[in-house]
């Protein structure tokens, strides 16, 4: 796991929700986070979009709904950073 | 030019909301994560915010603009609560909740089709296309949506339709089709427009494809959240969206600018006049002088809203009022100016001064300057006055005001569109008053006319306004309603008179009353006697009374009472009826005898009575009352300063 990435995950998760940081871990999936509701799922693809310089189709918004998820899709984009 | 992302760090560190708004006072498009941080950040900084209770109705998902309102509201100055509606609710079935939480503002997002199913689809496409039907269908059911509403809620009403967020079914070939869609909507807007100034003052209509001219449809729309879950805008979008329609709220709950007092060098045009003088200064066709022409043809468009325009600037008179009178393509004249201060004191003192003799508080000034010190200096002792620096690049310059809330407009008055003339008027008459030491030489040269009219019926609502508002030259100080002022005009025992006066420098529209009492009796009584200070000392006084005890005459009576009623504002007319040969019956009551009738001073003034052919008529001037539409129109101009 790309240490740097999953922090930085971490931090747009924890900014876009509004929670502590420390809830998230590399295993977090949207049903385990209350405040991972439909809006702020929108909000958070949002931001990673703008964090890790990518575009995501609807099709990608609809499956990256936990972090090894999200994290494996950053892998296969954004292999460069 | 420091980068968003420095920006962003800066105004997170900055200790105060006004330092953040500072920071991000640029057209800066941030990141959601910015915003969200930005937001925290400012809540953290603690509240002088004023309260804002804000209620969205949507037919389409709007929770995606939620953050958006609450930073932009954030950096206004205002602390929003905000009440989002269920999805897809509207007007009559909203029941209690939008009118237990009483909004401030209430934003409607409506979709074209909810005013007709028709509109959602290209109007080619519909078979037999009844545009009159469908435009009048469309308004009908805005009207309703609004009355619904305006039923439940208090507070102001702002309606928006969702623009396309495709080109239109025809293409480019559209606005030359009988059948276009551009123009079906536009035909729409402009009758809703019309419809919402006539019969329902305070819910107002934005136009959202002027948002979308200016950021662009693919920038302002996301495709991917409109078909996943109706929520049309993109993070830039929804950003530009909320920055546009926080304009409401910072209407309604902050001070509005009234005035743009301006620098001169380097602000209207490019160089410094007084070294370069009037033929070295950038102001002309070619850059940079093209962006200067532009920028003061802007703030033209700004006095046309009905912000005066003043000047600020350290320089000698003369070298400014060459540039002002003689340059051919200076676009500001003495005459757009509601005041000028050009000497060497401070530009503290002289925004002091200003507001002095504009007679407008510090907070109701934008403050406009290139230079980054006496902007810092004006931020620093005077934190009411809001301060803009131009751009330092000559074509940022014209468009650097357009982001400011407190420039825009809710409504617009004949009276704003004539502000600027009124105070301009003033200023030359205080200017020629000091020039000529003779008062009598100084009257003469105004070349008066008054015009008196007897129970006017459509002078009716300013007539009373004047009884409400006027203090200072006022005997009586008796307040009366518009239903009351027509119950007297009806009344054959009252005499309800009013004046407008006329001189070199414009019209002052109605600014004296007299009603009298008592018509039927020998002894009448002068129950009003007002005048609007902007009149004073004209003698305007003196030649109104004559006309008034002159027709009390005509009628019949003999002997005139009046009264001086002294309040804490009016001691400037103690002595009114002594000095007009009244006698002091006690400290309360005067009176005259109409047989003695008393000489008055008032021979600079031409009275002129309406309906009646006046004797001293010069051939050509006027007799009849103001024509509707003209400046003494009841209630329409001049109705803020009694």
């Amino acid at each position: 796991m790309n240490l740097n990435r999953f922090e930085t995950l971490r931090e747009t998760m924890a900014v876009t929700f509004g929670i502590e940081a420390g809830r998230i871990n590399a295993n977090t999936t949207q049903n385990q986070v209350p405040e991972w509701d439909s809006i702020a799922h929108l909000n958070l693809m949002l931001a990673l979009e703008d964090a890790f310089n990518l575009r995501l189709t609807v099709k990608e918004i609809q499956r990256l709904t936990s972090v090894p998820e999200i994290l494996r899709h950053l892998d296969d984009t954004c292999s460069s950073k | 030019m420091k980068s968003s992302a420095e920006t962003v760090s800066a105004a997170l560190r900055a200790s105060s909301r006004t330092a953040v708004k500072e920071l991000l006072c640029d057209n800066l498009t941030l990141s959601l994560t910015d915003v969200l941080k930005l937001t925290r950040h400012l809540r953290g900084l603690g509240g002088e915010g004023k309260p804002l209770r804000l209620a969205i109705l949507r037919t389409y998902s709007c929770e995606l603009l939620a953050p958006h309102f609450e930073f932009h509201s954030l950096l206004a100055g205002l602390d929003m609560e905000l009440h989002l509606a269920p999805f897809g609710v509207l007007y009559e079935e909203q029941g209690a909740g939008l009118e237990q939480f009483r909004p401030d503002v209430v934003l409607l997002f409506l979709r074209w089709e909810d005013l007709d199913p028709r509109l959602g689809l290209a109007p080619t496409r519909t078979p037999e296309p009844d545009f009159d039907g469908l435009k009048a269908a469309a308004v009908t059911k805005l009207e309703a949506i609004a009355i619904g509403l305006r039923r439940s809620v208090k507070g102001l009403i702002v309606l928006t339709l969702l623009p396309p967020l495709m080109q239109p079914g025809l293409g480019q070939h559209d606005a030359m089709s009988p059948g276009s869609e551009g123009s079906l909507r536009a035909g729409i807007k402009r009758a809703l427009a019309a419809r919402l100034r006539e019969n329902l003052p305070s819910v107002l209509f934005d136009d959202l494809d002027e948002l979308v001219a200016e950021v662009g449809r693919n920038a302002m729309f996301d495709r991917r959240l409109w078909y996943s879950s109706r929520s049309p805008f993109s993070v830039a979008g929804a950003q530009a969206l909320a920055r546009r329609l926080i304009t409401y709220p910072v209407l309604l709950k902050t001070p509005r600018v009234k005035v743009i007092a301006l620098d001169a060098d380097n602000t209207l045009w490019g160089g410094v006049v007084g070294e370069e003088g009037l033929t070295g200064i950038a102001l002309g066709p070619d850059f940079p002088g093209s962006a200067f022409v532009a920028f003061q043809k802007r703030l033209l468009d700004y006095q046309a809203r009905g912000v005066l325009l003043a000047l600020c600037t350290k320089n000698n008179p003369a070298d400014v009022l060459e540039v002002l009178r003689k340059h051919p393509h200076q676009q500001l004249r003495e005459q757009h100016f509601a005041g000028l201060r050009m000497n060497w004191a401070s530009k503290i003192e002289n925004l002091k001064a200003l507001a002095a003799e504009l007679n407008l508080g510090l907070d109701a000034f934008l403050f406009v300057d290139d230079s980054p010190h006496e902007c810092a200096l004006v931020k620093q002792q005077l934190p009411e006055v809001r301060v803009q620096q131009t751009p330092a690049a000559p074509e940022e310059i014209p468009a650097c005001l357009e982001r400011i809330p407190a420039l825009e407009v809710i409504s617009l008055t004949r009276e704003d569109l004539e502000r600027t003339a009124m105070y301009v008027q003033n200023r030359q008459r205080q200017e020629s008053g000091g020039r000529s030491g003779d008062l009598g030489q100084y009257l003469q040269s105004l070349q008066m006319v008054m015009t008196v009219c007897w129970d006017e019926p459509s002078h009716m609502g300013r007539i009373a306004q004047l009884t409400q508002k006027t203090n200072q030259f006022n005997l009586t100080t008796r307040r009366y309603s518009d239903a009351e002022i027509q119950l007297m005009m009806g009344d054959a025992d009252w005499l309800v008179a009013d004046f407008a006066l006329k001189d070199v420098f414009g019209e002052s529209g109605i600014v004296g009353v007299a009603l009298v009492k008592g018509l039927h009796s020998s002894l009448s009584e002068i129950d009003t006697f007002l005048m609007s200070c902007r009149v004073i000392g004209r003698e305007a006084e003196s030649a109104f009374l004559k006309a008034v005890l002159d027709e009390l005459a005509r009628r019949g009576a003999h002997r005139v009472r009046a009264e001086y009623l002294a309040t804490s504002k009016n001691v400037l007319v103690q002595n009114f009826w002594p000095d007009h040969g009244f006698q002091a019956l006690d400290g309360t009551h005067y009176e005259l005898d109409l047989s003695n009738p008393v000489a008055s001073s008032h021979c600079h003034i031409q009275v002129e009575i309406a309906g009646s052919p006046s004797r001293e008529r010069p051939p050509g001037a006027a007799s009849r009352p103001p024509a509707p539409g003209s400046p003494a129109e009841p209630g329409s101009v001049f109705t803020s300063m009694p």
